[in-house]
């Protein structure tokens, strides 16, 4: 038995700090004259009286988290926060329905960065800037979950990490293990944030864009303010940026952490998983750059390589901006790109699927199967950074791929079901679910979500929330088994 | 290299008994004189040479063989089987391609049925009896296969099954515990054969026709005579007979064997995959009619039961017989008979895929990770049938249903890159890596695989052997481990 009210006066700060965040593309609108100011205001009320009153109906139970109490308190923040940030959403799109808004609010919130909404260059500058916002403040408690949270709670393995990351390690209590891992990652998070913007404005996009794009670039969100995303600015310097930092944001934050604090980047070699992110990754952008080069879809290699990095880092780091429509690609290099995304980033990073850790571990466990068919009285350990890894992690770990590769598949089937196409449907769960953002088909690059059914975007607000929160997390809390003492 | 020679050996011995399968079609052809007599004799007169040639070159070599031996012996025969078993085809077929030809006879080895031929109805009728006698004699293959030699390997967490086998279990030579459990289990897989000949024969085919789909449905291949498979003979009763000999096929035939020997049924109940399998068979037919009538496919509920029940009845149980088309039914049909066809047969059976068995541990190994994580330290079982699965075995079938899914998305990978379209692709992997036969798109029902280009088939011969072999088996050949001293 968790202790439900002691969470919810913790969910009840959350957003409280969440509405204040409403102020920001609140002052922009006012400051702009952009018609969005009321939009906010209204927002930033509607959540904060809820929020104070929860918070004063379970102020006095101050009792300290455990750790079982995660799970509640996780589930809760991603999937009620949405709700309240879809209102000025809603608020300001006259017809656009709660279906819709609570999607684009979940999108952003889990840095998936799929839009339901068209015509966003004409949007207020403000309604944009609360979208990118969404995803750089899911980005922040994303770093949180994946690096203090879901270790602690064990998730698919996670338990891992808890040796890696800074912070208290024994501690079985939750916050001043969340407090302290926070203030570490956020300050890498933070410097990183400056350095893009500068990054961008050096490569020559205006200030607005650049902050919008920072945004959605650290939380791989992949969000932009133009319906056109990458194809507006056409600029081989800003998408070489966005590239370095999409790169960046894909790798754990820990590691970041340690090399900031140690000054040296030996840590980045240390790391087995950032070895092979960026191995696995840069490896395919030079592959598709040949494929689409041989399939004369670029007349020269150059330009083929300029798209095929874009693009390919793009999506394989789950975030989804795009500078040409490469659904039109030769179909090979579009399903490769899906492929990675669902497994690429590391695992300490705002990054989805299944995580390049875990793609390690069940690989090496694969070999050791084998090895045990030929030799079937041999022992052998699945090593990780030179140490043996646990049975029991490993057992985690595959059931845990298990179960993400057949949620894809029911999800691909209820999509089905509901009437889409193959390409359609399998390739929208697999975005949503990997939190990448596009699809393609009728979800493409060039297209919206927009086109899906209420019940078809329903599926796809599911899957981003079980791909955000590691299916186990939401999974556990359905279970009676969580609720009984 | 000299256990390479000692099986080689016994391969020569098992290359000219195969060889002597080929009087049935000699037979036949004599029999009805359909032309096809002289390229039969030519194939019998070159494998009586070519095994006569090994067998006298390697008979010095001859020894006990063990249990690694019986690897390298299993992929001997389903790699080089099917060269020789291609041979009458390609003297009876002369401007057939070797791709497909050869794919053709690896289709009917594995018991898959996928055809590269069209115009089947024009074919000597003893080519065709030899295309499903294929089928026939790979099915006693994989009974011993699939209840003798992967559960004595482990493959995938078969040992489990070990300790159902009658027979001499402890035996460290492999031919007395082949030759032990094959016996049994072959004397009920001829009795089935001919009750089903007898039933078709009984119920409106001529006998040769008879003969030769019961061989194929027996070992749930799905190699036909005609080119519209069963829509040919448009019967409700021929339908009900092959429904029947299907599932009774997709059932372990240590289960028969047992309910035989016992004279009683109560085997079927306590198995711990029959009734599971037979239940989301069940569910699944209901299912389809349903959602193809409320789709209006078809105007009466009894229609579409009637197509429902057979055709998904033979692709789940990856027989793969067609009596309509079904790919022009509402897209979510076929693609959950794909579904189903990936996991739904049991484990000693003819059937492909994944195995009910191990779907079942799956199943149950995510439910309790999920209890896992609401109490760590929780000691919990996997039971099956009774007994508790040790964890050694659930191990090794997370590792493998891991790797059965990759398989399937590096073979939809491939085919996609090779120029495919996607539901081609992957109805063709689908269906080539699971042994069912037919897929969508291109290759469905009503179309055959002679469309692929000589890559593309060589792909999909590749993923047939891969599937029938449960992956280690083939994987095990290939790596330094396995020949090292």
């Amino acid at each position: 038995m968790s202790n439900p009210l002691a969470v919810l006066r913790v969910f009840a700060l959350v957003l409280l700090v969440f509405a204040l965040t409403m102020l920001v593309p609140a002052a922009v609108a006012w400051f702009e004259h952009d018609k969005a100011a009321g939009a906010f205001l209204r927002g930033f009320l509607i959540t904060l009286s809820p929020a104070a009153l929860l918070w004063w109906l379970t102020r006095r139970h101050t009792e300290e988290l455990r750790v079982r109490d995660g799970f509640l308190l996780v589930s809760l923040v991603w999937v009620l926060v949405p709700v309240f940030a879809a209102i000025p959403l809603m608020d300001f799109l006259r017809g656009m329905s709660f279906t819709d808004a609570y999607f684009e609010a979940v999108s952003g919130l889990t840095t998936t960065g799929a839009t339901v909404i068209e015509g966003l260059d004409t949007l207020p500058y403000s309604i944009n800037l609360w979208r990118a916002l969404l995803v750089f403040l899911g980005g922040m408690g994303l770093i949180v979950l994946a690096v203090a949270i879901l270790p602690l709670l064990g998730v698919g393995g996670r338990q891992l990490f808890t040796a890696e990351s800074p912070g208290p390690i024994k501690d079985t209590k939750l916050t001043p293990r969340i407090a302290q891992t926070a203030k570490g990652l956020w300050l890498v998070y933070f410097g990183l944030a400056i350095a893009c913007t500068l990054g961008y404005a050096w490569a020559g996009m205006g200030w607005a864009d650049a902050v919008i794009h920072m945004f959605t670039t650290l939380g791989l969100g992949g969000f932009s303010s133009h319906d056109a995303s990458y194809a507006y600015f056409n600029s081989p310097r800003v998408e070489l940026v966005a590239i370095v930092f999409m790169t960046l944001a894909g790798m754990n934050f820990a590691t970041h952490f340690m090399a900031v604090r140690r000054r040296t980047l030996s840590f980045y070699w240390a790391d087995p998983e950032i070895r092979w992110y960026v191995g696995v990754m840069y490896a395919s952008v030079l592959g598709i750059a040949v494929y689409l080069w041989q399939t004369h879809t670029y007349a020269d290699f150059w330009t083929a390589l300029r798209f095929a990095a874009f693009n390919v880092v793009s999506i394989a780091t789950t975030t989804g901006f795009a500078n040409t429509d490469y659904a039109q690609w030769p179909f090979f290099a579009p399903l490769w790109m899906l492929f990675l995304c669902s497994f690429v980033t590391c695992a300490g990073s705002t990054g989805g699927g299944i995580k390049m850790m875990r793609a390690i571990i069940v690989f090496r466990q694969v070999m050791r199967e084998v090895v045990h068919t030929v030799h079937p009285n041999a022992v052998r350990t699945v090593k990780l950074a030179d140490a043996p890894l646990p049975n029991k992690i490993i057992f985690a770990v595959l059931a845990f791929s298990f179960i993400y590769m057949a949620i894809i598949v029911s999800l691909t089937l209820l999509m089905v079901f509901a009437g889409q196409d193959i390409v359609t449907a399998f390739s929208a769960v697999v975005a949503s679910f990997n939190n990448t953002g596009p699809g393609l088909g009728q979800v493409g690059p060039a297209t919206t979500f927009k086109s899906l059914t209420d019940f078809q975007t329903w599926v796809c607000t599911i899957a981003m929330l079980l791909g955000r929160l590691e299916v186990f997390t939401l999974l556990v809390v359905l279970t009676p088994t969580f609720w009984r003492k | 290299m000299e256990r390479l020679l000692a099986v080689l050996n016994v391969f020569a011995r098992i290359a000219l008994m195969f060889g002597c399968a080929m009087l049935l079609p000699i037979g036949v052809s004599w029999w009805i004189g359909d032309g096809a007599l002289t390229a039969f004799d030519e194939a019998f007169l070159g494998t009586l040479v070519i095994g006569g040639v090994l067998l006298l070159s390697t008979q010095r070599f001859r020894r006990e063989l063990r249990p690694n031996d019986g690897v390298l012996l299993v992929v001997l025969c389903w790699v080089l089987l099917p060269a020789i078993a291609a041979l009458p085809l390609i003297f009876g077929i002369p401007d057939a391609r070797f791709a497909d030809v050869y794919f053709e006879a690896v289709s009917g080895l594995t018991a898959t049925g996928a055809t590269a031929f069209s115009g089947l109805d024009k074919l000597p009728p003893s080519i065709n009896l030899w295309r499903t006698e294929l089928h026939w004699i790979g099915g006693l293959g994989i009974i011993v296969l699939a209840v003798a030699i992967l559960p004595l390997l482990g493959v995938g967490g078969r040992q489990l099954m070990k300790a159902e086998v009658p027979g001499p279990v402890k035996e460290a030579g492999i031919t007395p515990r082949v030759t032990e459990t094959a016996k049994g289990f072959w004397i009920i897989y001829v009795f089935l054969t001919l009750l089903c000949t007898l039933a078709y024969g009984l119920f409106g085919m001529s006998w040769l026709d008879a003969l030769t789909h019961a061989f194929s449905t027996v070992a749930l291949g799905g190699f036909s005579s005609h080119d519209a498979s069963f829509a040919y003979f448009d019967s409700p009763v021929l339908e009900g007979i092959t429904i029947g000999f299907a599932l009774v096929s997709g059932i372990s035939y240590v289960t028969h064997f047992a309910a035989l020997s016992g004279r009683s049924l109560r085997p079927y109940l306590r198995d711990g995959e029959a009734p599971y399998y037979l239940l989301v068979m069940a569910g699944s037919v209901l299912l389809i009619a349903a959602y193809i009538w409320q789709q209006n496919y078809y105007t009466e509920f009894s229609v579409a039961l009637r197509h429902a029940a057979f055709n998904t009845v033979s692709v789940a149980t990856t027989l793969g017989y067609a009596s309509t088309d079904y790919s022009r039914w509402p897209f979510f049909a076929p693609l959950w008979m794909l579904f189903l066809c990936s996991f739904t047969t049991c484990s000693g059976s003819t059937g492909g895929g994944l195995k009910m068995m191990r779907a079942i541990i799956l199943y149950k190994q995510v439910f309790r990770e999920v209890a896992h994580s609401i109490h760590p330290n929780a000691t919990t079982y996997i039971k099956l049938g009774g007994a508790v699965v040790p964890n050694k075995i659930i191990l090794s079938v997370l590792g493998f249903g891991f790797l059965y899914m990759v398989c399937t998305i590096f073979f939809t990978l491939v085919l996609a890159a090779s120029g495919i379209d996607i539901l081609s692709a992957f109805s063709a992997a689908v269906a080539c890596f699971n042994n069912t036969g037919p897929g969508l798109g291109l290759v469905g029902p009503d179309s055959n695989y002679g469309v692929f280009n000589d890559f593309q088939v060589w792909v999909c011969s590749f993923a047939m052997l891969l599937g029938r072999l449960e992956i280690f088996t083939l994987l095990v050949v290939l790596t330094p481990a396995f020949w090292r001293k």
